[in-house]
């Protein structure tokens, strides 16, 4: 099975090369077409600012690329952190602009009534929702690892899996069909990030 | 619930592990970073630091080549600090795979250059080291250029700069391995509203009972611990809960195939 992991300037694409090879899988980082569609499995990894993501992903011409190979022909997906936020309608980081359009709803900044740190880092307990619950309660409860500091507004609850509690409910994980989602890292989240990629891809290996 | 994140400090030469007392130029030498990075990785630490201490002093680069082979040893989040001195210098280290970087010397001669930073990379992955040095009754920035900064001063300066965590070192305490100094932690906690790492101080899990349950702070950094005592991770771990603190204990029950 071939993986591309997008390459459009927005960081950790490394890290999940290596943990997917300790998983045994190959894949390739690419912003290369030809080689984005040939491939079975997409995962669009990223860090920093939502516009600036957007913008990477329009100049190579890759927001209209993806959307054809994941929306319309269905290919499986997974964004991680950043790449899940640029799923939204909309993003505000850091002025109001438009996203993927794929899940619908908006991504904006964590505000804490209890003063809490901003941003929410370091390891945090992530809760099921009744959504696909039997594939996702063996991780109800297990600590991943999170550094964000905007969180995904979803509006429809069924597309969310997995939610994580700072002050207020955030969302942790979506899936949607063949669009998999994850607001933390699993390629940073040691054993608890390997199981749920490994459990995600190889559905389709 | 937010965990309480333990993390080794691995403070490096340009030749060897070393661990500093107060910050004095006569390191003792504590043995080979990469085998370091994989035991913490074994032992499921939260995260792990690794800093190039005399980069900057020496006007060298960090090592690129021993970085990369750290990080390939650590399947948790990275940080990785010495010597940065351009916009060039965090994107090679990110591209290789760090997760955050750490800047001090750099931030103190030119402030705007962590908003430079910031702007390009997202301030999450900016981390700023405070070294903090108390001299009678008061404290002060720790810098090379010998500048006399009060602690208090630089603090409300940077209230607008924008990073993502702060790692706080008592440079009094470094190395001493008797205790955390409280009374900075929570000067500094009541200001700088991102996530802190304390540092500077770790010798026994009492230490850590102190930490966490006289402050709010959720991170600890500590090396001459792991180095010098019996006392691991998990140790410290079961230490910070007794006080009521939540941190992560992991269960090894997941093998990967390679």
């Amino acid at each position: 099975m071939n993986i591309a992991i997008i390459k459009y300037g927005m960081g950790n694409a490394t890290s999940v090369q290596k943990t997917l090879k300790k998983l045994g899988y190959l894949s390739v980082i690419t912003e290369d077409h030809k080689e984005i569609e040939q491939s079975d499995f997409i995962i669009l990894p990223g860090v920093g600012s939502f516009a600036a993501g957007m913008e990477n992903l329009h100049k190579s011409g890759l927001a209209n690329l993806l959307t054809r190979e994941v929306v319309f022909k269905k290919k499986p997906f997974m964004g991680i952190c950043l790449g899940m936020q640029l799923l939204a309608t909309y993003g505000n980081e850091p002025y109001k602009c438009l996203g993927l359009g794929w899940i619908d709803g908006e991504v904006i900044k964590i505000e804490s009534s209890q003063n809490l740190r901003i941003p929410h880092l370091g390891w945090d307990n992530v809760e099921v929702t009744e959504n696909n619950s039997n594939f996702y309660k063996e991780f109800d409860n297990l600590d991943y690892y999170f550094i964000h500091s905007y969180h995904f507004l979803v509006k429809n609850q069924k597309d969310v899996v997995l939610k994580v509690t700072y002050d207020i409910s955030m969302v942790a994980a979506i899936q949607k069909d063949n669009i998999y989602a994850m607001q933390f890292h699993p390629e940073k989240s040691q054993d608890a990030g390997m199981k749920l990629l490994k459990k995600i891809i190889d559905q389709y290996a | 619930m937010l965990k309480c994140r333990i993390i080794p400090v691995l403070t490096f030469s340009g030749l060897a592990l070393v661990k500093t007392k107060k910050f004095a130029k006569n390191p003792r030498m504590v043995g080979n970073a990469v085998q370091a990075a994989k035991v913490f990785n074994a032992r499921n630490v939260d995260e792990l630091v690794f800093l190039d201490i005399y980069a900057s002093d020496q006007k060298r680069k960090i090592n690129l080549q021993m970085v990369r082979s750290i990080i390939n040893e650590c399947f948790m989040p990275v940080a990785i600090g010495g010597g940065i001195d351009t916009i060039e210098d965090i994107h090679d280290l990110l591209a290789i795979g760090a997760d955050k970087v750490v800047i001090k010397n750099k931030f103190i001669e030119n402030p705007e250059f962590i908003i430079d930073a910031a702007d390009t990379f997202g301030s999450q992955c900016i981390v700023l080291a405070i070294d903090a040095i108390k001299i009678e009754d008061d404290y002060y920035l720790y810098n090379r250029i010998n500048k006399k900064i009060p602690l208090l001063d630089f603090l409300k300066n940077i209230s607008s700069a924008s990073f993502g965590e702060i790692i706080l070192t008592s440079v009094n305490n470094d190395g001493m391995m008797n205790g955390f100094d409280i009374e900075l932690v929570q000067l500094v906690e009541k200001i700088v509203n991102v996530p802190i790492v304390v540092s500077g101080g770790a010798g026994n899990p009492e230490h850590f009972k102190e930490l966490f349950s006289r402050t709010n702070i959720e991170a600890v950094g500590a090396a001459s611990i792991f180095y010098f005592t019996r006392y691991t991770p998990y140790d410290l771990k079961l230490a910070i809960s007794s006080v009521e603190r939540p941190v992560r204990i992991v269960k090894k029950e997941f093998i990967p195939n390679n």
